[in-house]
């Protein structure tokens, strides 16, 4: 039940988002962009945390805005200096989320496996 | 504490959601910004007031059409079609028509002619960019080579050679006719095509103008063919 009000959350702001109609001029689009990768990047990271019972509330919430403060300022730095290093951010951040996916993952397969082991043996005795 | 948690999250996720969001519209519907300055939009707006003023004149026109149409009697309502079907024909261009107007002869440069360059047929990109430059002018009528040019008609290569409504438009020298609504008009056309630079386009092409002075009275053809009509019916009797 406690699972829908994220989800609900998430919901709200994209139609929020939506509906306000809003935009940000086309040359901080990047910015946003790097943002919201940055976003999902701790959110998953939060979830793998929590489900290896290692969350700590500080780190998350810092975690989310320092390392959206941080991405976005790579890309300032990068358009200032003429390189590409908002590239550096994508790719950091794309490959943490790829792996913070797999390690979720691997531990709800292991749940489940566990969850339905338990059952067999019920079903056994 | 597991609820504290859900807070955080369901707050962290708002904002995922609406950066996500704004994301989207950003990239969707990139706002397109008005950068016409002052001198541009005056322009829009003196194109508009021109349309505004063409409307009246039709308005005005159609409620002299319907007053004549009231103030005829009973047995001279046929006259008064005629008259109307009459009109639309010669708007049409399928009468002949005679007014104030001039001729425009089209001829090889004397450069071409000096060096022996091969006379070509007019190019039908060259006779469209004529006609529409001629076509700023309203209610204005055009004889390309003998063959009436209308709303219906087409400026088209046919095996190579460009036609004017299907029929060849002979190698230069030919004569195109135009007729203006009024001497003045005729004028005012004569000298914008005076100071052209169709001439320019012509020439690019070893032809040159010849731009005769407005006259009285210039005849052209009507438009030999019948108009197709495609889309308009006959209603039954009675109904």
């Amino acid at each position: 039940m406690t699972m829908w009000l994220p989800l609900l959350g998430l919901l709200l702001g994209i139609s929020l988002g939506l509906l306000t109609d809003l935009q940000i001029p086309q040359i901080y689009s990047n910015y946003l962009s790097i943002a919201v990768l940055a976003a999902l990047d701790t959110l998953f990271g939060g979830i793998r945390a929590h489900l290896q019972q290692i969350y700590d509330d500080k780190v998350f919430i810092s975690g989310f805005f320092f390392n959206i403060a941080l991405a976005a300022g790579l890309a300032f730095l990068g358009v200032h200096l003429g390189v590409d290093l908002y590239l550096a951010a994508v790719f950091a951040f794309g490959v943490r989320l790829f792996q913070n996916i797999a390690v979720i993952r691997r531990i709800l397969l292991t749940k489940w496996s566990d969850r339905s082991k338990v059952s067999e043996t019920k079903v056994q005795e | 504490m597991k609820k504290a948690i859900n807070w955080k999250f369901t707050i962290v996720l708002l904002l995922i959601g609406f950066m996500i969001a704004v994301q989207y519209n950003t990239m969707e519907h990139p706002k397109e910004r008005d950068t016409r300055d002052i001198w541009a939009i005056r322009q829009e707006l003196a194109e508009e007031k021109k349309i505004h003023s063409e409307l009246l004149t039709e308005i005005r026109d159609l409620d002299r059409t319907i007053s004549s149409y009231r103030t005829l009697s009973e047995s001279s309502t046929g006259q008064a079609l005629k008259d109307t079907v009459d009109k639309l024909h010669k708007k049409a261009g399928t009468t002949d028509i005679s007014g104030p107007g001039f001729t425009i002869e089209v001829r090889p440069s004397v450069e071409s002619v000096a060096y022996g360059i091969p006379i070509t047929s007019i190019s039908s990109d060259l006779l469209t960019r004529f006609v529409n430059e001629v076509n700023r002018f309203k209610g204005i009528h055009m004889e390309v080579d003998g063959k009436r040019y209308t709303m219906m008609s087409s400026i088209r290569v046919i095996n190579g050679a460009t036609t004017v409504n299907g029929l060849n438009v002979s190698t230069p020298p030919f004569t195109i006719k135009i007729i203006s609504p009024t001497m003045s008009d005729s004028e005012k056309l004569y000298n914008y095509l005076l100071a052209s630079s169709i001439h320019d386009d012509f020439y690019l092409d070893n032809l040159v103008l010849e731009i005769h002075q407005p006259e009285r009275d210039i005849t052209i053809r009507g438009y030999p063919d019948k108009f197709k009509n495609l889309y308009l019916k006959e209603l039954p009797k009675g109904e």
